[in-house]
């Protein structure tokens, strides 16, 4: 399977995407942001179709979709409103623009259920190698942050007398979850962003307990049901993004099982 | 000089005045009790402190950038993956090494040991039970040695065994350290066998006691004390 060019880069876009959706997700799930999560994949869908109507990729309409939309979340949530509703406004919005813009473009069905539901088969190398870039700006800024990142996304409430660089620190943070939805939905497309980003991580959660472990064991989660899926999906010729997601379901639900049996 | 010197302290929320005319002078290395009813502001007080609040008049002056603060609420579901170790080395929290010096290796195991956590350091924190989650986040607090310690309502979870042993763990570092404790609670009774003195939040404003004096307020105070036992139960 591995002579087909196709074949190479969508195994390659895959482990990219499940090193950032594995490490990124610890933080998102430590910070309870599965909700936001979500919804900035909805969003990304707009920026895609934004993207397409205007004659842009779909992935640049679809980050500066995420980014901003993060930022206004982040600067709207205060102790007056309450997270969940500021993104379900803010989604809410985006949606309603992704269809305008669908109809506005006269985008065919298939670029649609691209973005909706990924299209790893159909990855460049063009597309990868812009996926390699960005992975590389998230993880080290990421890792410059890591402290500070640790910290909001484990423990806010301790967090007092913050110096003005640890302030920025969640913004830093919207921005990276914002980058790594659009790239991950280049694999498993914006309706699945749960599958690679959320559920890896909160299987981790349930065996081990360092921050570094969490990453490593999320990372892995990612990586087996990436790989898993992809051959799958080759050998059967059905969509990889029903696999990756029954394959991360399935960890999920033993993990919690094995734990609770545990606990 | 005391570590916490107030002088016409006030705080306000928009229209709405909490505190005023707050004089008070905490001298360094005491244990005081940060006393009064639910709103009476010993919280946003608090907060003034460790830098949080904007509206304020008069002066207040806090002799040291060096404090630990434990909150009175935190997220901790059993599903906290965490190891108590690990929650506390959270408070290094600056700089970009993913990894811990040797010094601060050193320093979270004293904390540790200090609170009576070094067998369990290993422990996911989602499961330790209530006392032990309340000294690993004052052992959080104390990772960079604080020469003013702040805990907010954190004996109110736990029953009386407990309650006594975390303020018997804290007074210990009082004494050898010299550390400043400031202690938000409702349990008078509890507190008058640990504090040296008193900050009592009443009608906008803040007195302060002595020692002896908490027995009287104790007294006078017993009946609306029992009414908060019977909510913290």
């Amino acid at each position: 399977m591995f002579n087909y060019d196709f074949m190479q880069n969508a195994f390659m876009a895959g482990t990219v995407v499940s090193l950032i959706a594995g490490i990124v997700g610890t933080f998102v799930v430590a910070r309870n942001y599965a909700f936001l999560t979500h919804s900035l994949s909805e969003i990304g869908f707009a920026g895609a179709t934004f993207g397409l109507f205007v004659g842009w990729p779909a992935l640049l309409g679809m980050m500066l979709a995420t980014s901003s939309a993060s930022l206004l979340i982040g600067a709207l949530e205060s102790g007056y409103t309450k997270r969940d509703n500021v993104t379900s406004a803010v989604s809410a919005l985006a949606i309603g623009m992704g269809i305008l813009f669908l109809a506005l473009g006269h985008t065919s069905t298939t670029a649609a259920t691209g973005i909706l539901f990924g299209s790893v088969l159909g990855i460049s190398h063009q597309d990868l190698l812009l996926l390699v870039i960005l992975a590389f700006i998230v993880i080290l800024v990421l890792l410059f942050n890591y402290r500070a990142l640790r910290q909001l996304s484990f423990d806010e409430a301790g967090m007092f007398l913050q110096s003005n660089s640890q302030k920025m620190v969640r913004y830093i943070f919207l921005v990276i979850i914002a980058i790594s939805v659009s790239i991950s939905s280049q694999l498993v497309g914006s309706l699945l962003i749960f599958v690679l980003v959320t559920l890896p991580a909160a299987s981790a959660k349930y065996y081990v307990t360092s921050t570094l472990k969490l990453m490593g064991l999320a990372v892995a989660f990612a990586l087996f049901g990436t790989w898993v899926g992809l051959t799958i999906a080759y050998l059967t010729n059905l969509p990889t993004s029903f696999f990756i997601a029954v394959i991360e379901v399935l960890i999920y639900l033993l993990s919690v099982w094995q734990f609770q049996k545990k606990a | 000089m005391g570590i916490i010197e107030t002088k016409n302290f006030g705080i306000r929320y928009g229209e709405r005045v909490v505190l005023s005319d707050v004089n008070i002078d905490v001298p360094a290395g005491r244990f005081f009790a940060l006393l009064g009813e639910n709103g009476a502001g010993k919280t946003t007080f608090i907060k003034s402190i460790i830098g949080q609040n904007q509206q304020t008049t008069g002066e207040l002056l806090v002799n040291t950038t060096l404090i630990g603060f434990v909150p009175q609420f935190r997220d901790i579901s059993r599903d906290y993956p965490l190891s108590i170790s690990e929650f506390v080395s959270l408070s290094y929290n600056s700089g970009w090494r993913f990894w811990l010096s040797n010094q601060e290796k050193k320093r979270i195991s004293e904390s540790l040991t200090r609170m009576d956590l070094a067998d369990i350091a290993d422990k996911r924190l989602g499961l330790a039970s209530g006392g032990q989650q309340q000294r690993a986040y004052v052992a959080q607090a104390l990772v960079k040695s604080p020469e003013l310690l702040i805990l907010d309502e954190s004996t109110a979870s736990l029953d009386h065994e407990h309650k006594v042993a975390l303020l018997q763990n804290v007074t210990a570092l009082q004494k050898a350290h010299n550390l400043t404790i400031l202690f938000i609670t409702h349990e008078l009774k509890l507190v008058s066998q640990f504090a040296d003195g008193y900050l009592l939040f009443k009608n906008g404003t803040v007195s302060q006691g002595e020692a002896e004096d908490l027995n009287v307020l104790t007294l006078e105070m017993t009946h609306r004390h029992d009414e908060d036992e019977v909510r913290n139960v």
